[in-house]
């Protein structure tokens, strides 16, 4: 007879049935019978068919709110690498002579703005760049910060010198960097993009680090080292995972962290230049005329996006943390 | 020996959700603790112990609740108190409590003094200097040399053993009734060990302590118990004072654990370990819970759970083995002798 | 105690120096149009006499050494375009309690509400539906992800239009701070109430708090005596933060409403590029980042006995 172990209702109720049958078809005597025993048996009732990632998804699936976004996210990000290709796409900067300030009609969805612009397109242009800004300061965040972060936990002769580093410069507030690169190169895309990374890769690195210094000294590891595990899978086994998790957070925070940067610095008047439709072009474009009620949208549209874009980063990002953390996995 | 009931569960069930899943802790236990005895609750982690004596007190997580049974202590029934003003006529003042980690017990920015006066003043009426004195008094009790001095350090001015003194200095201030130990050993040294356990002991006979071991280290157990009570997925499975349960278990799980004394272990070959994992109590257990892990379980022990069956006046035990019509099953060779191999009560 | 506060300044000081040379060195890249008030009429021979005049000719260390002797006496040189010949200090100096009291307030306020709002959420965690968590976190969500440079546009827009409050302060009328003030004031409080809430409901999770409920302590006396102290100290360390966030932040509030402090005065200058100005500026926005960690380090070691103690079981 087999040991019952229930999985749902369905085969609870059929055990049960099974019970009746078994009660009523056997005679006192045989219950009393051995059982035979199956020295395995004992093992499937454990909790034991736990998958780290498999629970990592399925928390991260049952979150709906995170669902929400990271279905809005995908499809914002799809949308600005398609809309390019669309058919009829105009391109962003084109002017449409006589078509100044109009308000958001059949054929210009967003409206146009001061010189003849239609917003529909400029905006999309402008996701595009501000993404692009984003995802390269994340992407270098992402590898020098787990380079360095290595390197900093390993090698213990650098140890000393990385962490004056990061102590001194964790006092300068990100912005105030960006804004003396900014000043001091030519305004534009690639001199955002090395300003942001400049001192961000210390923080990912910081995090690198310790997981490392945990990995190398922390007592399961070391028990995991003596019963023989290759450096190699305690790697895979504990230091992936919990990479994974930070290098998407932060990811998943750099991106709207450089698209604020972006704005502010276009506003304080070094940003890139105007010919290039970013969000934060876009926004101070708006601003000098958002008090003219009838062309608040030309404020209203790209602040909207932003923020749509800005929100399901931060949220997927901060869920899918949450999700990988093995607190929450409880079954 | 005439004997006072001062805490009667009965039937008790406890029930914990997680993200919608329903966990059944507690399955059903009755047990009568007797005033002035000293009884060890043993099992595995798991095993549902802490949660068990946790509902004494009304400390269970909030996601967990008492879904059925009682708890009777002075007439009224704990197992329906459900605010904090009705749990704070028990907790402290009649049941009080020693956790298991003194590293993390202890409020890490409030002196020593600090904490201990906060008890003596709810439960003592005591304020001021007069409350001040008491603490002095109390960490004097408790082994702590230069009460005064003591008093105004933080925690972390104390080495683990020290802050257990302090956490039973705590629990004592508040004069109960009954004491529960959660493990109070287990995070120690072992030479502070025993010092540990004597001076719960010795507190226990000047203050006229009930207490309640929860452990799943038998050499506690052999060490301060009168009697002990083995649970098994949220369920006790034998019961019975100390002699009876190490020198004639009934149950195979309790021949299974006492197996696991690394004492008995012969040179040379492996020590024993009980194969396989507790039962997931997120699904509903038929029969006996140990059954697939029993090498000796009968058909029987499938589908219906066993009834206690009672072998002296003092010691029962839940397992169909010891039904009239079960085969003769004998406890492994080795446990038989315990008494010989001096595995007594100074483990 | 001393010992370690001493400690402390002295590393301060240390980064301070190191900062200040770095930023200074970076610094000498600026273009050179930014030293000369009307550098388009100059002649290549006048830029380089000027040039020789200001010292910058120099080589780098030599530049570093006179900088610094300049310093040493209060000296940050002189503005060229914005006021000209008018000392960066007294430039700075003007400006900076004005800074001060919006920062300032805009902080109070943000403790104020933030820490309230912190302990209210930590409490609704522990009712069915966590409604006032799960608005509280809606409301953080929005200000965290949201950039700033945003919201306050939108702040500005909906204030001036809908409350009929004025786009720019003028001094006499406190209503004008409302909308500067609220602006700069949300990031912080978003910050404490998310890590109060954090902190409390890990701390309530803690054995010494179940240690003194079964003890017998009322729950309101744990979480105000045990709960509520334990979380807030490590809010100390957010000092500095705020610091930071409340600088930052008034880089652009106070440009959108004219308020005459040092945020806006940067902006100015860098759009003009007066150099010396944006020079002072920079070093003392970076000094007082310093300054608000160390103040957070201080003012956690007088709230946390463990922390001049010993290494091992110090800070988190």
């Amino acid at each position: 007879m087999p040991s019952f172990r229930f999985k749902d209702h369905k085969t609870q109720q059929l055990s049960q049935s099974v019970g009746e049958v078994l009660s009523r078809n056997y005679s006192e005597s045989e219950f009393f019978e051995f059982a035979p025993y199956d020295p395995t048996a004992g093992e499937r009732g454990g909790y034991s068919n736990y998958s780290y990632w498999g629970s990592t998804l399925r928390s991260f699936a049952q979150n709906k709110v995170a669902m929400f976004f990271l279905i809005l996210m995908v499809g914002i990000l799809a949308f600005t690498v398609v809309e390019p290709m669309l058919p009829y796409a105009p391109e962003a900067n084109t002017i449409y002579k006589g078509a100044t300030n109009l308000a958001p009609c059949k054929e210009y969805w967003f409206g146009t703005n001061s010189i003849g612009q239609d917003l529909w397109s400029q905006i999309w242009s402008g996701v595009r760049t501000s993404l692009l800004i984003g995802l390269a300061v994340a992407c270098v965040e992402a590898v020098l910060g787990v380079i360095m972060g290595v390197l900093w936990g390993y090698v213990r002769k650098l140890d000393f010198l990385f962490t004056e580093i990061y102590n001194i410069f964790d006092n300068v507030p990100q912005t105030l960097v960006v804004i003396i690169i900014s000043y001091i190169l030519r305004p534009g895309v690639s001199t955002m993009i090395f300003a942001m990374c400049l001192t961000s890769w210390l923080q990912t690195a910081r995090l690198v680090r310790n997981q490392v210094l945990i990995i190398r000294d922390r007592d399961y590891n070391l028990a995991s080292r003596c019963l023989g595990t290759a450096t190699w899978r305690i790697m895979v086994k504990n230091l992936l995972p919990y990479l994974v998790s930070i290098l998407t957070l932060r990811m998943a925070l750099a991106i709207p962290a450089a698209i604020g940067n972006e704005v502010f610095i276009t506003y304080i008047g070094l940003g890139v230049p105007l010919e290039i439709p970013t969000l934060g072009n876009l926004i101070k474009a708006g601003q000098t005329v958002m008090m003219e009620s009838t062309l608040s949208y030309q404020l209203f549209f790209p602040v909207i996006i932003l923020s749509i874009i800005t929100i399901s980063f931060y949220i997927v990002g901060n869920s899918f943390a949450d999700a990988a953390d093995p607190k929450n996995h409880v079954k | 020996m005439e004997t006072e009931t001062i805490l009667s569960v009965r039937d008790l069930d406890v029930k914990f959700t997680l993200r919608g899943q329903v966990l059944h802790a507690i399955r059903g236990i009755s047990l009568d603790v007797h005033r002035g005895e000293s009884l060890a609750i043993v099992g595995e982690s798991g095993s549902g112990k802490s949660v068990f004596t946790k509902t004494f007190m009304g400390l269970l997580d909030s996601n967990g609740s008492v879904t059925a049974g009682e708890i009777r202590y002075n007439g009224q029934d704990l197992a329906g108190y459900t605010t904090d003003q009705q749990w704070r006529t028990i907790r402290g003042r009649e049941i009080a409590m020693v956790m298991q980690d003194p590293m993390t017990s202890l409020n890490p920015l409030k002196t020593i003094g600090d904490q201990i006066e906060e008890a003596i003043v709810l439960h003592q009426g005591l304020k001021g200097a007069e409350a001040h004195a008491q603490v002095l008094k109390v960490l004097e009790e408790v082994g702590i040399d230069q009460p005064e001095r003591r008093s105004k350090q933080y925690p972390h001015e104390f080495s683990g053993g020290m802050r257990q003194r302090v956490v039973i200095a705590i629990a004592v201030a508040c004069r109960p009734k009954i004491l529960i130990c959660d493990e109070p050993t287990t995070a120690l040294d072992v030479t502070i060990q025993a010092q540990i356990l004597q001076l719960i002991k010795d507190l226990q006979k000047k203050y006229d302590l009930t207490t309640i071991y929860i452990t799943h280290d038998l050499g506690v157990v052999a060490n301060v118990a009168d009697r002990i009570a083995v649970m098994y997925a949220g369920d006790i499975v034998e019961i019975g004072t100390c002699e009876e349960v190490f020198y004639d278990p009934k149950h195979p799980y309790t021949w299974a654990l006492l197996s696991s004394l690394p004492q008995l272990g012969v040179k040379g070959e492996e020590l024993y370990s009980i194969k396989g994992t507790p039962p997931n109590l997120f699904l509903e257990v038929k029969g006996d819970a140990f059954a697939p892990r029993n090498p000796h379980a009968l058909k029987i022990d499938f589908v219906e759970r066993p009834p206690y069956f009672e072998v002296s006046p003092t010691h029962k035990a839940r397992t169909w083995l010891l039904d009239p019509r079960a085969p003769k099953v004998e406890p492994p060779e080795h446990i038989k002798h315990l008494r010989e191999q001096g595995v007594n009560r100074h483990v | 105690m001393a010992k370690y506060i001493f400690k402390r300044l002295l590393r301060s000081l240390l980064t301070l120096f190191i900062i200040v040379t770095i930023v200074f060195s970076l610094l000498r890249l600026m273009p050179i149009e930014g030293y000369f008030q009307n550098f388009e009429k100059m002649s290549a021979v006048q830029v380089e006499l000027g040039l020789k005049e200001l010292g910058l000719d120099k080589p780098l260390p030599a530049q570093l050494l006179d900088f610094y002797s300049d310093l040493l006496h209060g000296d940050l040189g002189v503005s060229n375009k914005y006021r000209r010949n008018v000392p960066v200090t007294k430039i700075i100096a003007e400006k900076v309690p004005v800074s001060m009291a919006i920062g300032l307030t805009s902080l109070g306020i943000a403790l104020a509400v933030g820490l309230p709002m912190g302990i209210l959420m930590a409490r609704s965690t522990r009712t069915k539906h966590k409604i006032g968590d799960k608005l509280g976190t809606a409301f953080i969500v929005l200000i965290q992800a949201v950039p700033a440079a945003v919201y306050y546009l939108v702040i500005q827009f909906y204030g001036t239009k809908y409350l009929d409050l004025p786009m720019q302060i003028s001094s006499g009328r406190p209503v004008t701070y409302i909308l500067p003030i609220l602006s700069l004031a949300l990031g912080n409080i978003a910050y404490y109430a998310m890590w109060l809430r954090r902190y409390m409901v890990d701390e309530s999770n803690k054995d010494y708090v179940k240690l003194a409920r079964a003890k017998g302590v009322p729950a309101s006396a744990i979480s105000r005596k045990h709960v509520f102290r334990n979380a807030f100290v490590p809010l100390v360390q957010f000092i500095p933060t705020s610091v930071i966030l409340t600088l930052m932040g008034s880089l652009y509030v106070e440009s959108l409403y004219s308020i005459p402090g040092m945020g806006g005065l940067l902006v100015n200058v860098i759009q003009r590029q007066d150099n010396t100005v944006v020079q002072g500026l920079v070093l003392f926005y970076a000094a007082i980042s310093i300054l608000g960690l160390l103040v957070g380090d201080i003012l956690m070691a007088i709230v946390d006995p463990r922390i001049t103690f010993g290494k091992k079981e110090g800070g988190r």
